[in-house]
């Protein structure tokens, strides 16, 4: 492929070439310009000329690292050792690749670890927007003259606006319930209920004694127990009612006996006294038998 | 990195360059001849190159011709000194290539 086939392909060989040449020390730009384009007309490829441009950039950036500067004073010479061999109190660079990539390998794990103290939070970066915007429009500020900021007037508060969350009163309004007979005739005032003085009744003398109706076949069984009884009882002592079982001794017989019991104490109940009056009420009372020998 | 003192950091690239050489210790080669043999790309050959010549292992000279004339830019013909034929020898002998000076 000659150099008519592709003149872009040679154009852009020759600028990678001349442009990385003139990026060497001074004192190698000229030779390796020359000696780089001699050796780019030996290419045959497009493609090959392109990539003998690019890496001459790269070879730029190692000479100027190892050979440094100071070119300058052989530029010019004729003769190839003459200048190499004054290259050899160049400025040498003192930091190697292997150097330069421990550095950054360093870095980037600082900015990792400083990033995972920081949370990755997305509320710092903005902190640091605002920060990097606020730092722009002092820079622009005039410091000479301090620009006072006017002070806004505000416009009062109109309460009159209703809120969307409503407000409550300081004191919650009383609510007054009224209720209205329905006939339209005034509420009957009761008197207020006056203290009353109970004393409960219960069995008095003359009441029958209790092993009289202890049933005789419980006595043989061994049977015993109480039994809670409810009388309802008159003025007079007398039962207005038969006696109830209010809580069973959980045996049948002593539970009969109890009832037998206070039926036949009827006239000898003492009865239950309202204010000093005997009145007719109900009350529970226990009935217990009990074997002699228990 | 090369020094006046002969002194050179061989690595493997280095080694390819110096064998281009020494097929025929006594024949210029420029740049692009060195790549061919070597197969070398160009942003590693030239500092090589260079590396070596300011070590004093080569030396350099222009083609003698006149660009004009030829209508091209004259090459540069790297060739190897003595001193630099024998190191190279005795790198190549300690990793069991024997070389013919």
């Amino acid at each position: 492929m000659s150099e008519h086939e592709q003149p872009t392909a040679w154009a852009i060989s020759r600028a990678l070439v001349r442009c990385a040449a003139r990026q060497a020390p001074p004192g190698l730009a000229q030779r390796l310009e020359e000696e780089w384009l001699a050796d780019l007309t030996a290419r045959q490829s497009a493609l090959g000329r392109l990539r003998f441009g690019l890496g001459c950039c790269w070879a730029t950036r190692v000479i100027a690292r190892e050979f440094g500067v100071a070119a300058a004073a052989s530029a010019g010479s004729a003769s190839g050792q003459q200048l190499l061999v004054s290259a050899g109190g160049y400025d040498f660079s003192r930091l190697s690749r292997r150097t330069v990539a421990l550095i950054a390998i360093l870095c980037l794990h600082a900015g990792i670890f400083y990033l995972y103290l920081n949370g990755f939070t997305p509320s710092r970066v903005v902190d640091r927007i605002d920060l990097i915007h606020g730092s722009v429009i002092t820079r622009n500020r005039r410091l000479d003259q301090p620009r006072l900021l006017p002070v806004p007037t505000l416009a009062p508060i109109n309460d009159s606006v209703p809120d969307r969350i409503p407000r409550l009163p300081a004191q919650p309004p009383a609510i007054t319930v009224t209720h209205s007979p329905p006939s339209g005739k005034p509420l009957v005032q009761y008197p207020p209920p006056k203290p009353v003085n109970v004393i409960m009744g219960g069995p008095a003398a003359g009441f029958p004694n209790t092993e009289d109706y202890y049933p005789s076949a419980a006595q043989r069984l061994g049977e015993s127990g109480s039994a809670a009884v409810r009388v309802c009882v008159d003025p007079n002592g007398r039962l207005t009612a038969a006696p109830t079982i209010v809580r069973s001794s959980g045996l049948a017989r002593i539970d009969q006996g109890a009832l037998r019991l206070a039926t036949a104490g009827s006239g000898h109940y003492r009865p239950t006294m309202e204010n000093g009056r005997p009145v007719s009420a109900c009350y529970p009372f226990l009935i217990r038998f009990q074997l002699e020998n228990q | 990195m090369g020094k006046r003192g002969g002194e050179v950091r061989i690595s493997l690239q280095t080694l390819r360059a110096l064998e281009a050489f020494l097929e025929n210790p006594s024949e210029e080669l420029s740049g692009a001849d060195v790549q061919k043999r070597s197969g070398l790309a160009s942003g590693t050959l030239y500092p090589i190159l260079l590396r070596l010549e300011s070590a004093g292992w080569f030396v350099s000279r222009w083609e003698a011709i006149d660009p004009v004339s030829a209508g091209r830019p004259r090459r540069r013909f790297y060739r190897l000194t003595p001193s630099g034929l024998a190191r190279a020898s005795e790198i190549f002998a300690s990793f069991g290539r024997g070389v013919l000076v």
